[in-house]
């Protein structure tokens, strides 16, 4: 590990010391000004012209086989994104992961479920229409899918190949290939979704920062009262869904559509970033799911039928819970509080 | 056991893709896909040189580090070779390889790709030798036969060499000797410049 970091800092810093001292274009012509003028001190040593062809950027190389790059003698730069993918890419990542989840599962089994303090009073108000639900779970279900699909093809060769062997290992990777290309753009497409939908009710407010300097009570168990959405919700909107989608939707559209004649450098790069995006989003939406399923008692209800219950919405979102009541606004942009028997024709809601 | 290795004489390449066509004659490879290519260095300029590239099996494969499927495996002479059966057409080894090597016939919409294809050194892939599968995957395997790469067989100036590394760079050496000049050995830093990996079995044979 010790010596893939140095080989990074010394590539690292020659890059950008190749980068600093020669424009693109001037390093071009010089290389082919110092090859002609090595000729004629020592005839016979092409080193000029090697060490231009080993950069891979030479403008005079040609070749008669068609196809993106065929001119390109040797691309060094694949080097680069196999130590940067094979070395930190897949082990800090797969460990960040992994470390995640055995903080989360620890936080589980000492603190256990956020539960309501009184007893459901068993009148409910409407916390996600049908639109939200829709939205949220397309999202849910395509990232997801993208998730699994993404950890099978960069860890899978570490932890999936030596249990399930090379053909069925294979066949698993190709399928997740597939979902993953195809899936891709739907989850794209979701993100814009999202954000158009939320985006509303997860603009900052003053209250959020007491929220962030309380840390939402999840140590403490303080009530710390919130909007429709909690400032740690509104970092995951921002930070996760909005910054991040973004991120692993545009570097994969670039990965995914290779017909545009891409080079490779640019597609290494974009690797790289997509990467280290998706594992930093799929560690973030460990905390949303925790959250939304085992964290916090009556959650996942909300999302599912929409309905949330009254004590629920004042121990969790206070401000919201007042407004609504209040009559100025609900979920979805209907404000009625609604009664316990309306929660099973939520669906319809 | 020999380590076999290519080299490319960029004082006697004189650009005639004889090597080129005698793979894909050899192969039968599809269209769109080119197991070698020749390429031109300073075309046009003085001191214009030529090298023809392919897989250069090198001695620690990128290829074979990142593939996601671990489909690749190196024979006991040094030959890097992958299963076609198992690649699942990601094109991270097409990123990683230095050489421009691995090549990826278009399978589907939006450019997706096929399985990868590259050059075996003419010593096809992980079926039975000879079979009319190994011929339709991988091409020819001329070295079960006891021939050496069609392309090297074929280069008229005797630009391209391939066989066993220590015959190849001897012959190289008398070239330089004879001539005085000339002693760049093409891309063998990059391809045999770090420790040889141990040869692995086929991947399929481990599961």
């Amino acid at each position: 590990m010790q010596a893939v970091l140095k080989q990074w800092l010394v590539a690292a810093t020659c890059a950008l010391f190749v980068v600093l001292s020669f424009p693109a274009v001037a390093a071009d012509t010089s290389s082919a000004q110092e090859q002609a003028a090595r000729q004629q001190v020592q005839p016979g040593n092409n080193a000029p012209m090697w060490r231009d062809v080993r950069s891979g950027n030479n403008p005079y190389q040609t070749t008669q086989v068609r196809g993106v790059e065929t001119e390109v003698l040797m691309l060094p730069a694949g080097e680069t994104w196999r130590q940067l993918r094979n070395g930190p890419i897949t082990i800090y990542g797969g460990w960040l992961i992994v470390a995640v989840m055995i903080i989360i599962g620890a936080y589980y089994s000492l603190k256990g479920p956020v539960k309501l303090h009184e007893k459901p009073t068993g009148r409910k108000l409407l916390r996600f229409g049908a639109w939200d639900r829709m939205v949220h779970w397309s999202a849910a279900i395509s990232f997801v899918l993208l998730a699994v699909t993404g950890i099978v093809i960069l860890f899978g060769k570490h932890i999936l190949l030596p249990v399930f062997g090379y053909s069925l290992f294979s066949w698993l990777a190709t399928a997740s290939k597939f979902i993953h290309n195809f899936v891709g753009p739907v989850f794209a497409f979701c993100t814009i979704l999202m954000f158009l939908t939320f985006v509303k009710d997860n603009l900052l407010k003053r209250h959020d920062l007491q929220w962030f300097a309380k840390g939402g009570g999840l140590l403490t168990g303080e009530h710390v009262p919130s909007g429709r959405f909690n400032a740690g919700e509104k970092a995951w909107f921002w930070v996760g869904v909005t910054l991040l989608g973004v991120v692993v939707s545009v570097t994969g559209f670039v990965l995914n559509f290779p017909n545009f004649e891409q080079g490779r450098e640019l597609m290494q790069q974009m690797n790289v970033i997509h990467a280290i995006a998706a594992i930093v989003f799929m560690t973030l939406s460990l905390g949303h799911i925790y959250m939304g399923t085992l964290g916090v008692e009556g959650a996942y209800e909300s999302m599912r039928t929409g309905y949330v219950d009254e004590v629920w919405a004042k121990e969790h979102h206070e401000y919201w819970y007042r407004e609504v009541v209040a009559g100025h606004k609900g979920g979805g942009g209907t404000a009625s509080p609604a009664v316990a028997s309306s929660m099973k024709e939520g669906w319809r809601a | 056991m020999a380590r076999m290795k290519f080299l490319c004489d960029a004082e006697r390449c004189i650009e005639c893709n004889g090597c080129v066509t005698a793979c894909k004659q050899e192969h039968e490879v599809p269209w769109g896909v080119n197991r070698r290519r020749v390429v031109t260095l300073n075309d046009g300029l003085p001191g214009e040189k030529s090298i023809s590239v392919a897989c250069m099996h090198c001695s620690d494969a990128p290829c074979m580090a990142v593939c996601p499927v671990d489909c690749f495996y190196k024979t006991s002479e040094g030959v890097v070779l992958h299963d076609k059966d198992l690649c699942i057409g990601c094109g991270y080894c097409f990123y990683a390889c230095p050489f421009g090597a691995p090549q990826f016939p278009q399978d589907g919409a939006f450019g997706m790709r096929g399985k990868m294809d590259k050059c075996t050194f003419c010593a096809g892939g992980p079926e039975v030798d000879h079979s009319a599968a190994e011929f339709q995957k991988y091409g020819r395997n001329r070295l079960s036969e006891g021939k050496l790469p069609a392309c090297a067989e074929m280069c008229s100036t005797k630009a391209l060499l391939g066989g066993d590394g220590d015959v190849v760079a001897d012959i190289y050496r008398n070239r330089v000797l004879k001539r005085g000049k000339g002693a760049e050995v093409w891309g063998w830093g990059t391809a045999y410049g770090k420790p040889e990996k141990a040869p692995t079995p086929p991947a399929g044979a481990k599961s």
